[in-house]
């Protein structure tokens, strides 16, 4: 009997072992995926990278990785996936027989033998019964001599960005600069835009009011700029003494005349943009220089006059993948800065960090991410220290000078749910919370977190807007999941919070303490589970920033209504390792018709909304208010509003070549008041979500540019 | 005697009509993703009234991009969370087409369908696992693209009630 048992058990190992290496022919033959290897390379490699490992959003397409999320769906999925989506915002731009060769290239990266028959695409082939994630030797030492002969550890692909020069390749020089003070950012002139929401409090509102409800029916185009395509354009036109100062994808840094788009100098740092986000969301200025934070994760101090780099500095190694498109903040002589792209295993942690502006000398680091032993160190379930991740800050902070503190966000932990995290109940210190430092140390004087143990990429790493109530001074912030909160920003403590689009995340929200308890089978959930989460990874609330009206107490909020089912799918827990490790399913949000775009009005004392309105496609600008009683706001759809604040009544619109994107300014010059607006591609769940859900929107995938509006000269 | 009056005032309320309630929604396309966007396809509305008694279902649909299968009431955990099917419903064959369906509930189903937890599914040949999915909630009228309405709109947080300001 036990021998039997014992000879069945062999059988059945080597059964199992045969089962493993008995994989069936793939269904393509060994010219396509010969051929997929270029086409990869010059579409797909910029963010998959040229060894199929990933970066960033773009999920690993070879390994354990891609087998575990893909290995039981089909090869027909794969197929219309990426034929409908790829290039990453330029979905279905390439010919069918390419799409069929780069996929019989991943196929084959991931162990599939050639067939005899070419992939039509139409093949409902079982992933796992022929690629079992194994790349072929030969094929990886290709994929490596090419990531060794790429620039910044990638080859560059053809089609993604022209072939350009850099360094400073328009010269010129400002005849007169009035260097940033500490004064003026504290209180900017009403005509100047000096810094990423205008003021230090974030507010994203402009004191002009030449144009008003009265009058801004007859705006009219004053010039226009084409900017850099070839990536993801966010970016805030900086205005000081009517000289604007644009980031461009590629690192590129114009001065322009802010009155009539004429170009002063160019500086194009470089190098050509690699990954889905392309441009630094916001410039800072400071005494004579302009600071560029670039997506290779270096901070450059360019000469504001002649845009000549003065000096630079190396935040973290852009070769393991890290970035910065979240901007910086100028405080007392220091620039602050985030980092991004913290999603992999490693000892390396992310961290914001503070350099002198005069030297780029290092001033203080604070890692976001609380290690064993360190405070909050036991709110990682036991985790070694290399695989506590995330806690990305993908927006520069704001500042109080009388309390002399810097609020930033920080992004959910990696990877994104608790099963592949195996982070248990733990709170995950520092991600998705408010952080409140001294900006001339860096030392943490308080923290707030608003998802303790977040599990559907659901970030609260948005901005910061500093609101006073009477005595009370106060933070305000919206993340995805929907809920605007309000903390003391003195001390900390919750004052209040309110829901702005439907979510079924949390079960409850404490009235005392505000801290969230999670549905139950969110809790329970295991790696493979589909879990339903209201709102999905696009928010509720993204990266298009608030506006708050200090004159009606009106914080004016873009809003975003879809929902995902999300799978945790498990993580190898191995040093190099990393991705989101979410697959995912969307869908509309229940109880809103298909309007995936609202925009809501909240009164910030009492907390109720005064109006919102809803439509088909989602904002992907930031808001403007003017103390004209008129705001901004630009759309997936191409359209800009301009509505009343006090009641959200449309007085304005107009439609833009692409997408409207990035964030809306208001400067004069020369008396004159000018609305800056942004076209724009790119960018994360904020775009990819509307664009898998609305088919019947369509924006060109190029026409990132800048779009400036004035009334006639009789106004 | 006074018990009598109360036994009359009972029956008077018992004979009393009810009035109807309707749920109402929008069906849209079920979890999807780019890859299998190609066969997730249409869209279609469904009404229910509850008269008291029995529960009407009515609906149609269309732009499917293969044949309908089945369509069917599903009861989900909370507000667009999955969960069991409790009643097929009839559905008329092809890409488009309608549904019904007249049911019976129980207390305890009429209380998940007062808190938003029914959901109409109708699936499909080449979408098997949900087509199109609709959550029945409380009419909620839409004032229009762009058109400002007081207050927050339509947030149908049932399971997490909204508090009252706290300041």
């Amino acid at each position: 009997m036990k021998k039997t048992f014992l000879g069945t058990t062999i059988l059945a190992a080597g059964l199992l072992s045969a089962g493993a290496i008995a994989l069936e022919q793939g269904p393509f033959t060994a010219d396509q995926s010969r051929a997929g290897r270029a086409l990869y390379v010059a579409n797909c490699a910029a963010c998959h990278g040229p060894e199929l490992k990933g970066a960033g959003e773009a999920p690993p397409l070879a390994g354990t990785t891609f087998i575990a999320a893909w290995g039981n769906r089909s090869s027909d999925e794969l197929y219309n996936l990426v034929k409908a989506s790829m290039p990453y915002g330029n979905g279905n731009s390439l010919d069918a027989d390419t799409y069929k060769k780069i996929v019989a290239y991943v196929l084959a990266a991931n162990g599939a033998q050639p067939g005899s028959k070419a992939l039509t695409g139409g093949e409902s082939v079982k992933i796992n019964t022929i690629a079992d994630g194994k790349t072929p030797p030969a094929m990886a030492a290709e994929e490596r001599t090419s990531a060794r002969g790429g620039e910044g550890g990638a080859p560059r692909p053809a089609t993604f960005y022209p072939q350009t020069r850099f360094g400073v390749t328009v010269s010129g020089t400002l005849p007169d600069y009035d260097p940033v003070t500490d004064a003026m950012l504290a209180h900017p002139k009403d005509g100047d835009w000096l810094m990423y929401r205008r003021n230090y409090q974030g507010w994203s509102h402009s004191p002009l009011n030449q144009i008003n409800a009265g009058n801004v029916k007859g705006l009219q185009l004053a010039w226009s700029w084409a900017m850099n395509d070839g990536g993801a354009a966010q970016v805030t036109p900086i205005v000081h003494d009517g000289i604007m100062f644009l980031s461009n994808t590629a690192n590129t840094v114009q001065a322009l005349d802010a009155r009539t788009g004429e170009l002063i100098w160019e500086n194009r740092i470089g190098p050509a943009p690699t990954r889905a986000y392309g441009a630094t969301r916001s410039l800072a200025l400071y005494g004579d220089k302009v600071f560029v934070p670039t997506t290779d994760a270096k901070l450059y101090a360019l000469d504001a006059k002649t845009g000549k780099i003065v000096w630079q500095s190396v935040i973290e190694d852009a070769k393991e993948g890290y970035s910065n498109t979240g901007g910086a903040i100028a405080i007392h002589g220091k620039i602050l800065v985030g980092l991004t792209y913290c999603n992999r295993y490693e000892t390396k942690h992310c961290f914001i960090s503070a350099y002198d502006a005069n030297t780029g000398k290092v001033a203080w680091r604070f890692k976001t991410i609380a290690l064993k032993g360190e405070p909050g160190g036991d709110t990682w379930n036991n985790l070694p220290d290399e695989f506590r991740q995330g806690a990305e800050t993908w927006i520069a902070g704001t500042y109080d000078p009388d309390l002399n503190t810097t609020y930033w966000g920080t992004a959910q932990s990696k990877p994104w749910t608790r099963a592949s995290r195996a982070s248990g109940a733990g709170a995950t210190l520092y991600a998705n919370s408010t952080l409140a430092l001294d900006p001339d140390s860096g030392k943490l004087k308080w923290y707030y977190t608003h998802a303790p143990g977040e599990n559907f990429d659901l970030d609260e790493v948005f901005e910061r807007v500093l609101v006073d109530h009477g005595a009370s001074k106060d933070v305000l912030t919206i993340g995805k999941v929907g809920v605007l909160w309000k903390l003391n920003r003195v001390t900390g403590q919750y004052e209040d919070s309110a829901q702005t689009v439907f979510q079924n995340v949390f079960d409850k929200i404490d009235p005392k303490t505000g801290i969230p308890t999670y549905r139950k089978d969110v809790l329970a959930a295991k790696v493979g589970d589909w879990i339903s989460s209201c709102p999905g990874p696009a928010g509720g609330h993204d990266w298009p920033a608030t506006s708050y009206d200090p004159k009606t107490d009106l914080m004016v909020i873009p809003l975003h209504q879809s929902c995902v089912m999300m799978r945790a799918e498990p993580m190898e827990k191995k040093i190099g390792v990393g991705g989101d490790a979410g697959s995912q399913k969307l869908f509309e949000m229940p109880g809103t018709d298909g309007n995936l775009g609202k925009l809501a009005a909240y009164n910030t004392t009492t907390m109720k909304a005064l109006w919102s309105f809803q439509q088909k496609a989602p904002f992907l600008t930031g808001v403007l208010t003017t103390d004209g009683g008129v705001g901004f706001v630009g759309d997936f759809d191409r359209r800009v509003r301009a509505f009343e604040t006090s009641t959200g009544r449309t007085l304005w619109q107009t439609r833009l070549p692409t997408s409207a994107q990035g964030h809306i300014v208001s400067y004069a010059v020369g008396g004159k008041q000018y609305i800056a607006i942004e076209s724009g591609l790119g960018g994360g769940s904020p775009v990819g979500k509307p664009t898998t859900l609305l088919p019947g929107i369509h924006h060109p995938n190029n026409g990132n540019g800048l779009f400036v509006f004035a009334l006639p000269p009789e106004n | 005697m006074r018990r009598a009056g109360i036994s009359f005032l009972a029956l008077g309320l018992l004979a009393t009509p009810v009035m109807a309630e309707s749920f109402e929604t929008r069906l849209s396309p079920s979890p999807l993703t780019d890859g299998t966007r190609i066969n997730i396809t249409g869209e279609g509305r469904a009404l229910v009234q509850w008269d008291g008694n029995i529960l009407s279902v009515s609906g149609n649909f269309t732009g499917l991009a293969t044949g309908v299968t089945t369509a069917a009431l599903y009861d989900g955990a909370g507000i667009g969370i999955p969960g069991p099917k409790v009643f097929d419903l009839t559905v008329s064959p092809g890409t488009s087409g309608t549904i019904w369906a007249s049911i019976k509930l129980t207390s305890s189903q009429l209380r998940e369908l007062r808190a938003g937890h029914f959901y109409v599914q109708i699936d499909s040949e080449k979408a098997p696992d949900g087509n199109l999915t609709g959550w029945l909630l409380p009419p909620y009228p839409f004032a229009g693209e762009g058109v400002p309405v007081a207050g927050p709109g339509f947030l149908p947080q049932f399971d997490v009630p909204q508090k009252p300001s706290s300041r």
